[in-house]
């Protein structure tokens, strides 16, 4: 038994060290910006004075709110839509929406090319191209989060009570249905959110031009390494923050359709198609 | 409302209908030079694959094994968390651990080992395979857990009373009861590491040859007519490695079912 304990312990602790490591020493890293045993802001200040940062930042934010813009606009009506008059088009949509996980972003990527080539060159220099691929690249995501939000509540029957008492479609989505899917919506919001900012494969191919905040932190590494160990250690704490608003959002959910709670947000996306769905859905890797 | 369905599936349309294109005489003449690509690609991604489900299963059975609840809940949100870490980020936290003058390496060469005087480096296949893990491990872990968490206690305690010591349960039980799992696990993870393209680009700047570089630089570089079709055949041959992945994960995770509800 104590054996068992140790080795336990053990494999735990080294795991730990495995996580803990690399975040541990690029903190390090960049606080000693080569002045070893000096430690010193330097690195994050002079990061933060490189030309080209504000824009690029700007660039990620734009991409990123019309990707979540985007996917509410697109997906939420659909959702509904479909609930309500066509369930039999839910499986189809369903396995459409896991497609973007089993393609390689690069091979999208390769495809994009060559079909917006012939699309008009304000189309393919614009942010906004950028911003529908990340669309279609959260939607394994998106989808399942807005279709278990749907799925947990009684949407027939709201929709009928509240067209009964004579709320137009417009007021029967904002007062009625929105306030119940309010936290499948807002994790689709987020999860599309996180994916787009840290994006690289789609941002640094499709549009070199207007580099993305990855694309410029790829590039900064030629100025120095400290300064993008340091901006990176920052967009990693951005990023794990967003990730833990989701799984906050998720666990904070009410119960799932099937009546059984659910404990994360990893199993809540996991709990809404056990079928179709392929396990690797149960994270999101946000870019390899 | 219908438009915007008919939207979402058109742009499905446009990424993938393209490969159609890309014809089948095209991918074979053309799939000489880059044959090596493949090979290493597949090499490197069968690697992390493997090193990522044997490390992950452990830790996973170390962490049921444990007896704080608290711990495995901890646990399992950071593996959500950092599963989803990857990219230009971990790259250069990586490049500043055990970059070549990372911390890491620095306090290393102080006791006397520098990894990088044995032949080691950080922007290698290896050095990748090590990247890797990072985000590879936690998704095991998430990927594995249920099933793990499945091994019931009553088949344990019934394969003791019968006498059986631990290792015969793991033999007799444990693993093949969790053999299905895994395997589609691997799967998962191989497909993962295959695709990956960001944080190879940003570590290795193209010197390891992988499939996802290779298409990169063919994109990046002036394309003259005839490559446009190389960079979709190289895409096409990616897509039936993960078809072939995927068809794998979904016979193995058939099986999964018998044992596991």
């Amino acid at each position: 038994m104590t054996r068992n304990r140790t080795f336990r312990y053990l494999t735990l602790a080294i795991l730990g060290l495995y996580v803990i490591i690399p975040m541990y020493a690029s903190v390090q890293f960049s606080l000693e910006s080569g002045y070893h045993s000096k430690l010193s802001l330097n690195a994050y200040t002079s990061a933060l004075a490189q030309p080209g940062l504000g824009a690029s930042v700007l660039t990620s934010l734009e991409v990123s709110f019309g990707a979540v813009a985007a996917t509410l606009l697109l997906l939420v009506p659909t959702i509904i839509f479909v609930h309500l008059r066509l369930p039999g088009v839910r499986t189809v949509l369903e396995a459409v929406s896991l497609l973007p996980l089993g393609i390689p972003a690069i091979v999208t990527v390769v495809g994009t090319l060559g079909v917006y080539d012939k699309a008009p060159d304000w189309f393919i220099n614009s942010p906004m191209i950028l911003a529908l691929l990340y669309v279609v690249l959260a939607l394994p995501y998106s989808y399942r989060a807005i279709d278990s939000g749907v799925r947990s509540i009684d949407l027939h029957t709201l929709v009928e009570a509240g067209r009964s008492m004579g709320a137009r479609w417009g007021v029967l989505f904002r007062r009625v249905l929105f306030p119940n899917i309010r936290s499948g919506v807002l994790a689709a919001a987020f999860l599309t959110l996180a994916l787009s900012l840290g994006e690289f494969t789609f941002a640094s191919l499709i549009l070199p031009s207007t580099p993305t905040f990855p694309v410029w932190l790829a590039s900064v590494v030629t100025t120095s390494t400290y300064y993008a160990v340091a901006l990176s250690v920052v967009a990693l704490i951005v990023t794990w923050g967003l990730l833990v608003v989701i799984s906050v959002i998720g666990s904070g959910r009410p119960l799932g359709a099937s009546g059984t709670p659910v404990a994360g947000n990893e199993e809540q996306l996991l709990s809404s198609a056990p079928a179709l769905q392929p396990a690797g859905s149960v994270a999101l890797p946000l870019e390899a | 409302m219908v438009p915007a369905a008919s939207v979402m599936v058109e742009a499905f349309r446009d990424n993938t209908g393209s490969l159609s294109v890309s014809n089948l005489t095209t991918l074979v003449d053309s799939s000489q030079p880059y044959l090596h690509d493949y090979i290493s690609s597949l090499e490197l991604s069968a690697a992390a694959a493997a090193l990522a489900g044997v490390i992950g299963l452990v830790g996973t059975v170390a962490l049921v094994g444990s007896p704080s609840p608290l711990l495995r809940r901890l646990v399992s949100s950071a593996c959500g968390v950092l599963a989803n870490t990857g990219g230009v980020p971990l790259a250069f936290a990586f490049i500043g651990s055990i970059g070549n003058t990372g911390v890491v390496t620095d306090l290393l060469s102080h006791l006397g080992f520098n990894p990088y005087d044995h032949g080691f480096t950080l922007y290698s296949a290896s050095g990748l395979v090590i990247v890797y893990l990072y985000f590879l491990l936690p998704l095991t872990v998430l990927l594995m857990l249920p099933p793990v968490e499945a091994l019931r206690r009553e088949w344990r305690e019934a394969a003791a009373t019968l006498g059986a010591d631990s290792r015969t349960f793991w033999a007799k039980i444990g693993l093949p009861v969790l053999a299905p799992p895994f395997v589609a696990t691997l799967m998962v993870l191989f497909m993962d590491a295959f695709a990956a393209y960001a944080t190879a680009e940003v570590l290795t700047t193209g010197v390891v040859p992988l499939v996802p570089l290779a298409i990169g630089q063919l994109l990046q570089g002036n394309v003259v007519a005839g490559e446009v079709h190389l960079g979709d055949a190289l895409g096409f041959g990616m897509v039936v490695v993960v078809v072939v992945a995927g068809v794998l994960y979904v016979v193995v995770q058939r099986r999964t079912s018998r044992w596991l509800r």
